[in-house]
Parts: C-alpha cells; structure tokens; sequence
C-alpha cells in the first residue's frame, strides 16, 4: 500500500459522550490500531463542550451536528443524525482525497452513514455489531422494534465482514439475521489495565467510607439500570444476602428502573443498605470497582459483559449471570462464581460465597486478573482488528470496485 | 450533458403530478441530446431499465421493509438511492454534469453526492412541507422542514414552477430570490429555460449545446 492503512470509524458515542459500551469501545480500540501504525478518524456525534475536531492519542475524531430538534422517537432521531454524518464524512472522506481504506461501522446507530460512504466511494465496509433490537427486547413486538431489527439486517448485509465480541454473539448475530459462518469474526472486547494499575498506593479507606461502614462489605453493580442489566434482581436479592452478610449494595448508573427500585428498597426498610449513585466520573467508578469486595454482573442479555472484565482487571471478584458473553468471561470457581439468570436466590448464594470465604474469593480474583491480563488485552485486540482489514483490502483489491 | 434526477415517483408509480412531469422532463431532455438517468422507486421493479423513447432509469427499493412512517420509510431509502446514482457515476467513468433532485424524499442522497463526488444539485420544487401540513409544527413536519431547508442551502439552484412558489420558499426559507429559477411547466420555452438553468450550474452556455 502507497500510503498507511487508513480507516474511518463510525460511532454515535465517543468520549466524552458515553451512553454505553460503544464508546469505551472504539476510544480504546482506535488509540490501540494508532499505536499499531493505522490511521483513524472516528466521525461521531457531539457533545457540549467538546470540540468539533481534536487530535486524541493519534486518533482524528471529528464530531457532526447530531440533529438538536425535537424528534418523533429515538429511531427517527438516528435517521436524521446520520444525514447529517453522512454528509460531514463524506466531507471528510472527499477532503482527504478519498484516501480511506475502510468504513468500520458500529451498530445500526451509524448503519445509514456506513452503507452510503460504502457505495459513494465503493471502499469496503466492515460491521461491528455490539448488540441486537431483538436481543435487547428479547423478541421482535412492534413495528418500531421490527424496523430496527431490519436495519440491523441491512447493515451486516452490506458489512464485508461482521465482527462481533464474543462467541454467544456471533452465534446470536448468525441467527438473528441469517448470516453465513465465514462472514463473521469473533475479536473479544478488552480493558485498559494500566488504568487499574495507576495509584496503587493511595489509600482508598476514606474514599470508601462516603459508600460503607467499615465493617460492610461492598457489594458493586455497574451497569444502565433496564430490565435486559437483571438490575431487579439483584435489588431482591439483597435481603437474602444481608441475613448471612452484613453488606452495602452500591448501584451506579442510570435508567427508568431507577426510580421503581429505589421506591422498592425504600418500601422494605432497606434503604441505608442500597445506595443509587447515578452516573460517576471515571476515576469514582475506578476507585469503586477497586474498593469493592464483590461485583455483580446479574444480566439478563449480555452480548459481551465489559463491567465483568473491569472488576477482574481492578482485582474484585465477580459473580456473573450464566448468559450471552458473561458465560465465556467467566470460568466457574476458577476466575469467578456463575449463578443462574434471574434467580435472586442463585445470586444471593453466589455473592454471600464471595462474601464469607475470603480464601477463596482471593483465589478468584488473583486468576481473573491474568485472564485479563492476557486476553482481553487492547493492543492484542487492535492487531487482530489490523489483521481483518488487511485481509479484507486484500479481497477488496481483486474485486471490481478496486 | 449527463444529469441524474431523483424523483420518488416515476411511471408506472404515479402518486401526484410529480410522475408524469418527470417523465415528460427526461424525455424532453433526451430530445434535445441529452443524457438523463432518472433514480426513483418501486417496491419490486428493480434495476437499471431502458424506458420507452430513450430515458434511462434506475429503480431501487427499501431494504428495510417495516417502517413507523415516511420518514424513515425516505431516510432508509436515501442509501439506495445513492448506490444507484454511484453505480451510474462510476459506470459512466465519473461523467457526470449535475443532480436534478425533485421534492424533499432524496435530499439527503443529493447532498452526500454533493460532499463526496463534487457533483453540483438542482432542488426542483413540486411542494413544500408547510402547505402540504397546512403549518403544522410537529417533530414529524420540522424534520421534513429541515431537510427542505438542507436542499436549499446546498442546491446551486432552486427551481420552482410558479411566481407564488418562488415568493413562498423565499418567505419560508429566506433563501435569496436570484437563487431561484421560476419555470412554469407549461410555458413555451419551458425546455429552453430548464437547459440554461442546467447549463448555469454546469458552466458554459447553452448554445454549444443547441449546436452539437
């Protein structure tokens, strides 16, 4: 190749606008492919206070008018934010003398953008699907759901290859849309360990008591606080758990189950055990998963289980809903405790296992950090992903659009 | 002179006026040697297609076959329609002078061809959202405004087919009036008047045309 692998990302979350897992995602995967000598733009939507270009880590990000008026529902919403993507890219694309490799499209937030820049400039596109309508709602009941189910479709129809984070969701992306076997490629999702590692010696006692007595032990959820996290039962696991365990349950993030649950948790005198902290600021969320002495992961759907690798890179035990992503992380009894999905007296069991043995959850958490460690490493991550694109552009280059 | 127009309907689709007065549009241009390609949609009549009388067209379909409404039904659509129009671009080895892009349905695609390919658009006005919706404001009518007003602020030229019109989207829209062409339909030197605001956009004037 004349020039450097180049590579256009599409993403409607990028730090500092972070919704989910996607923009973790391809923040640590673009910076880990630019270390890797690739060149990558992400194009994404804004976010106040952001600038609408800035050079992070090596990577260019350049961030589009997301569409501010109001909308008739979050769909409509996408369509409309990717005319306006589309149209920046496509700037973009063209100021660069058309110089990008490859389209790496994730989501159906971003399926529109990443199918016309395909076919404007006939250059590859490449899917990541992260998670599914029908997976997220567990079925396809309305024509709205359905819609987007299609898009879905659509976008890993035009996808040159489907990447998908782990084994259940390229089995679970392989049904859902009738996908071949060979179209689909399996790159774990990773953590940033050193981030883990950063300020080993402060001590974090003070830190942890704005959420614990010291003699509680800290139970942690992380996660958006909808029906598909299992976050309602783990709330009505906690009774279970506090007559073996004297322990506080810290909640942290947002959703339309947060109001229902706290009122629950208030309703059964358990208020000064739950604590709801909304959204946190990275380092809180850092120093939380490192205080904790357990982490609970109790999804319903879990394509991939991201908080699962963060508790095992910042050395707390987790235990995990046997499901989805979770169900490969996790090793039983070697690098974690699997319960059963939806089963608070299962969850309760496993966190008061963690709680009580303290030989044993120190056995868990020393393995599950070598996991860590070793697999779901980002530079490892990023070359794979390098790996894919060039086999890809080697295709690309015998096919007629080259 | 190779011009593509976009139209979300074309015969044997006939919805409103706007089918027929394409038609009559491509096979006019044909007559005068030109070249149009017209990119529109049918639910099952896909694919490049020689038309009667020498107008080429390129029908797509939605790929996403559920929608809420005709919002999404359009936004969906806009891919296809760029695939089709790219398709035409590159078989004809980027030779290509200008998009004639008719009504609000295919703005999305005209403007993306825009950015990327440098290809110069036309916004042809059969209506407006805020007559159609009689001033309804609701998201639903101010997204189709906003891509209305995307259209007029990227076209190079705008035309519209009366004097009314021209003074309404100039009210609506503030666009600047000598952005806007007004050539009735059924005027006389209708044909005429269409080349010479192609040919405005393009550069260069008519008459080499008219010779050739």
């Amino acid at each position: 190749m004349a020039h450097e692998l180049t590579v256009m990302m599409l993403t409607w979350e990028f730090p500092p606008r972070i919704i989910g897992g996607i923009s973790p995602h391809v923040y640590n995967l673009s910076k880990s492919l630019a270390k890797n000598d690739v060149k990558v733009y992400v194009v994404t939507c804004d976010f106040p206070g952001a600038p609408q270009h800035e050079v992070v880590e090596g990577v260019e990000v350049f961030r589009i008018d997301s569409y501010k008026n109001p909308s008739p529902d979050f769909a409509t919403w996408v369509y409309l934010m990717n005319i306006n993507m589309q149209k920046e890219a496509a700037a973009l694309v063209n100021s660069l003398d058309g110089k990008v490799d490859i389209f790496h499209a994730h989501d159906w937030l971003v399926a529109n953008s990443g199918i016309g820049l395909k076919h404007v400039f006939r250059k590859p596109l490449l899917a990541t699907i992260h998670s599914t309508e029908i997976g997220r709602r567990n079925g396809i009941h309305f024509d709205y759901e359905r819609m987007i189910h299609e898009t879905e479709a659509w976008l890993t129809y035009e996808a040159w290859k489907v990447i998908c984070c782990s084994n259940y969701m390229v089995s679970h992306v392989k049904w859902a849309f009738g996908l071949p076997e060979d179209k689909m490629i399996m790159i774990p999702n990773g953590v940033n360990i050193q981030e883990y590692e950063k300020n080993q010696n402060v001590d974090l006692s003070l830190f942890r008591r704005r959420f614990a007595l010291p003699e509680e032990k800290i139970v942690l959820f992380v996660g958006r606080l909808v029906y598909e996290k299992g976050i309602h039962v783990l709330i009505n696991a906690v009774p279970k758990v506090l007559e073996k365990v004297n322990a506080k349950f810290v909640v942290v993030g947002n959703g339309y189950m947060k109001e229902p649950l706290s009122n629950l948790v208030k309703s059964i005198g358990l208020a000064h055990k739950v604590i709801f902290t909304g959204f946190v600021d990275d380092e809180t969320l850092r120093n939380l998963q490192k205080c904790a002495d357990v982490s609970v992961v109790p999804s319903l759907f879990e394509p991939f289980g991201i908080v699962a690798i963060e508790a095992m890179a910042a050395t707390t035990p987790v235990v995990v809903s046997d499901t989805g992503g979770l169900s490969e992380i996790v090793e039983h009894d070697v690098t974690g405790v699997k319960v059963y999905p939806n089963n608070p007296n299962s969850l309760a069991w496993g966190i008061a296992k963690v709680l009580l043995d303290e030989n044993y959850a120190n056995r868990l958490k020393n393995n599950a950090y070598k996991k860590a460690q070793e697999k779901y490493n980002w530079d490892k991550i990023s070359q794979q992903t390098k790996t894919v694109y060039e086999a890809v552009l080697n295709e690309y280059s015998k096919s007629f659009w080259a | 002179m190779r011009v593509i127009i976009f139209s979300w309907e074309f015969p044997p689709r006939i919805v409103g006026e706007l089918a027929n007065y394409v038609r009559a549009l491509a096979v006019q241009l044909v007559k005068n040697n030109m070249e149009p390609y017209v990119v529109t949609y049918h639910d099952y009549l896909t694919g490049p297609y020689e038309e009667p009388k020498g107008t080429k067209t390129y029908r797509v379909t939605n790929p996403v076959r559920t929608h809420i409404g005709v919002l999404t039904w359009v936004l969906t659509l806009n891919q296809e329609v760029e695939r089709a129009a790219a398709n035409i671009y590159y078989k004809s080895n980027k030779q290509i002078d200008l998009i004639d892009t008719h009504d609000w349905h295919f703005i999305p695609a005209a403007v993306t061809l825009k950015k990327a390919l440098n290809l110069p658009f036309i916004y042809s006005v059969e209506s407006l959202e805020e007559h159609r919706s009689h001033g309804a404001n609701s998201p639903f009518n101010m997204a189709i405004k906003s891509i209305e007003w995307l259209g007029l602020y990227e076209a190079k030229k705008v035309i519209v087919k009366s004097e009314w019109m021209q003074d309404e989207v100039t009210r609506i829209y503030k666009v600047p009036i000598d952005k806007i062409k007004v050539i009735p339909p059924k005027s006389t030197t209708w044909m005429k008047e269409i080349l010479e605001t192609y040919k405005s956009v393009i550069g260069g004037s008519v008459s080499e045309w008219l010779t050739n």
